[in-house]
């Protein structure tokens, strides 16, 4: 079984070495973005199981790169998990309407956003 | 000048003067008329009065004694006439007691100007103006009726010029008393029979000049003059006759319609004198008329400019005042929109650093989990995996106090939003006790629950949770060692209870209500160097009303804090807001 390939869209270096350590040592090949079209285009190109996104990004900012992805026929099927700092009740409403399919505030644990992810893709499988 | 007011002095000699004084004059009365007797007693009255004025002088030390002196020389020169004009019987004018009596008026004129002198009346302009109007027009009255009848008659020159000098006197009499009047001192009982005084002094010599030859020895004009005596030595034997020459502080001159009615009088003054003459067929005396018209009328005209002019700046003053007023009001409400610009600008700030802080906290945390991470192919000392564990409950404290800073600037900003499910509250309660149990054992603390079976109430699971862990890491905080906790869950028809107490070190008198004010700590909590920021309290309450419910501290019989959080079964939503707190 080939590891899971994974995106990586986060601006802060070190999250990003963050996550990107943890998913991989959990067994995924991951693919480092650190901006929102950058990581579009890694999308678009390696067609993902999973993209883990930072919200506050410069440029295309992680919700319109998750419209993005949704409207895009090719890869609309890959999950999508948001990273942010504001987790207010309207930020995870506005995070959903763009098409995400997991929400996680800052600090996260890695752990747990790498069992999270596990979980998802799971979960993709036993629906379809 | 209550200082004056407040020096308690006797009163009784002048009051036992008055009696003695009006009695004596009633018996005067009774005596028979014209007797020898009936002079006597007259003639010791005038005496004893002038007498009496100058043993006021003594008795009450007035801070200027010449005006009293004065007038106790005028009166005296009076009761010397009398005495001469009993022993002369009615004598031939100009006789000795004229020229004593006309003598006595100089005195009592000068003692009066005196008086209204040390009194600062001389400053007063516009009431000595009032002053010469009352003046003018009663030396009009004087001229026509007394003083051109006389200058006109028959007799000597000499003869003719003293009868004319009483009126005159008079008149000089009047003007002291109007000028006294009317930039008066001090409206004390000393200044009241003083007035009383001269008001019979001048009816009695008025109604004698008019008609001198009805007069005789024994009638009741008199009684006037007598009663003058007598009322002149009482008011100087009155311990506030001291006051009458203290200078008082200017009043502000006022419209009153005494003012007024007192202009129009005088501007009347020479249209009725006219009309009297007329209809008496007497000599209508026009160039004393006209002249003083024309006087009374250009000083009342005088006096009405200047009640303009004061009504003027009192008017702009007023007008300034109420601007004044106006601006402070505005700039008031300016600075309160200042200030709850600024409390709003202070929220949004601490919401923006908190959500900035987030982003390396989940570095620091994040680094910490993978440096613990026991797959970890170089796996750490157990000492640096201690140091790493301090740093990752620090960094745990850390979130706490972002979290809490958020929740705060979030609830100011009206923001707390509920998400309301049924839950089972002794459940609640367990799932609180469970997590704080570690740290309740580390302090050396047994924690208890207590709950009557299932409580249901609708509620947002997550914020009560955060609500009973507060109160409990709370307690956790303030109980010693070997202390214990108890949190209690029951539930009634009506609502909920839930209960948090401790063996803590309690409240401070008069802290219950204020320990869920926003950044408030408790004054045993200072002393104790406890750290805090003030902030679980508030939290906790802003989740209660959220709630719709109330929540409240009190101090436990035995020492240790309970608090109280009591819920309605259905929780009534309603947003926690504290952001008009300053506008109203």
């Amino acid at each position: 079984m080939t590891a899971p390939l994974v995106v990586v869209a986060e601006d802060d270096e070190d999250i990003l070495l963050l996550v990107a350590t943890r998913l991989g040592r959990d067994g995924f090949d991951v693919l480092e973005a650190r901006e929102g079209r950058q990581a579009l285009e890694l999308v678009r190109e390696r067609q993902p199981v999973v993209a883990v996104i930072d919200v506050g990004m410069p440029g295309l900012d992680g919700l319109e790169l998750t419209r993005q992805i949704r409207a895009d026929e090719s890869v609309r099927g890959t999950l999508v998990v948001l990273l942010t700092a504001r987790a207010q009740e309207a930020d995870v409403r506005l995070g959903f309407d763009a098409g995400a399919d997991l929400y996680i505030r800052k600090p996260f644990s890695p752990t747990k956003l790498s069992t999270s992810v596990r979980e998802l893709m799971k979960r993709k499988i036993g629906s379809g | 000048m209550d200082v004056i007011r407040r020096i308690p002095r006797d009163v009784r000699p002048a009051w036992l003067f008055c009696g003695v004084g009006v009695v004596v004059t009633g018996m005067y009365f009774l005596l028979q008329r014209g007797a020898t007797s009936q002079s006597v007693l007259y003639d010791v009255i005038g005496v004893t009065s002038a007498l009496a004025i100058a043993a006021g002088v003594r008795l009450n030390g007035p801070a200027s004694p010449l005006p009293w002196l004065l007038f106790a020389l005028g009166n005296l020169l009076f009761a010397v006439a009398d005495i001469l004009f009993n022993i002369f019987v009615n004598p031939a004018t100009p006789s000795s007691a004229d020229y004593f009596y006309l003598a006595g008026y100089v005195f009592l004129v000068a003692g009066l100007v005196l008086l209204l002198v040390h009194a600062g009346g001389h400053h007063r302009v516009p009431a000595l103006g009032e002053a010469l109007i009352v003046t003018l027009a009663f030396a009009l009255f004087q001229w026509v009726f007394l003083m051109a009848p006389l200058v006109r008659g028959e007799g000597s020159v000499a003869h003719r010029a003293v009868l004319t000098a009483y009126p005159a006197a008079d008149t000089l009499l009047l003007a002291g008393l109007a000028g006294f009047f009317v930039t008066a001192a001090w409206r004390t009982v000393s200044f009241q029979l003083l007035v009383g005084s001269l008001a019979a002094l001048l009816v009695a010599d008025e109604v004698y000049g008019l008609d001198r030859n009805a007069y005789s020895n024994g009638s009741w004009i008199d009684g006037m003059w007598l009663l003058s005596y007598v009322l002149w030595a009482t008011a100087a034997l009155h311990p506030s006759m001291r006051e009458l020459s203290e200078p008082r502080r200017v009043r502000r001159a006022r419209v009153s319609r005494w003012r007024i009615g007192l202009l129009v009088a005088a501007l009347m003054t020479a249209p009725t004198v006219l009309l009297v003459q007329w209809i008496r067929d007497a000599p209508l005396e026009v160039p004393a008329v006209v002249a003083a018209a024309a006087l009374i009328s250009g000083i009342v005209m005088l006096r009405l400019s200047g009640i303009l002019r004061a009504l003027e700046r009192l008017r702009l003053r007023e007008r300034a005042a109420r601007g004044e007023a106006l601006a402070a009001q505005a700039a008031l409400a300016e600075r309160n929109i200042r200030l709850v610009e600024a409390d709003q600008l202070k929220d949004e700030f601490v919401a923006l650093i908190s959500h900035d802080l987030r982003t390396p906290l989940t570095s620091i945390m994040g680094y910490i989990e993978l440096a613990l991470d026991p797959d970890e192919e170089a796996p750490l000392d157990d000492e640096h995996r201690r140091y790493l564990e301090i740093v990752s409950r620090n960094s745990e404290r850390l979130l706490h106090l972002v979290d809490n800073l958020l929740f705060v600037a979030r609830v100011r900003a009206g923001k707390l939003v509920l998400n309301l499910n049924e839950l089972d509250l002794g459940e609640l309660a367990a799932e609180a006790v469970q997590a704080a149990r570690p740290n309740a054992e580390r302090a050396g603390l047994t924690l208890s629950l207590e709950s009557n079976g299932p409580t249901l109430v609708e509620a947002d699971h997550a914020r009560l949770l955060t609500l009973l862990e507060n109160l409990i890491s709370n307690a956790i905080k303030f109980t010693p060692r070997d202390g214990s906790i108890d949190v209690r869950a029951f539930g009634s028809t009506s609502g909920a209870t839930l209960e948090v107490s401790d063996t803590g070190i309690g409240l401070a008198p008069g802290e219950a209500e204020l320990v869920f004010d926003r950044f408030f700590r408790s004054r045993n909590a200072m002393e104790r160097q406890i750290s805090g920021t003030g902030l679980g309290l508030f939290i906790a309450r802003s989740i209660v009303e959220a709630h719709g419910g109330k929540i409240s501290a009190a101090n436990r019989d035995g020492g240790g804090t309970t608090f109280r959080i009591e819920l309605p079964l259905r929780a009534a939503s309603q947003p926690a807001s504290d952001t008009a707190e300053l506008v109203a």
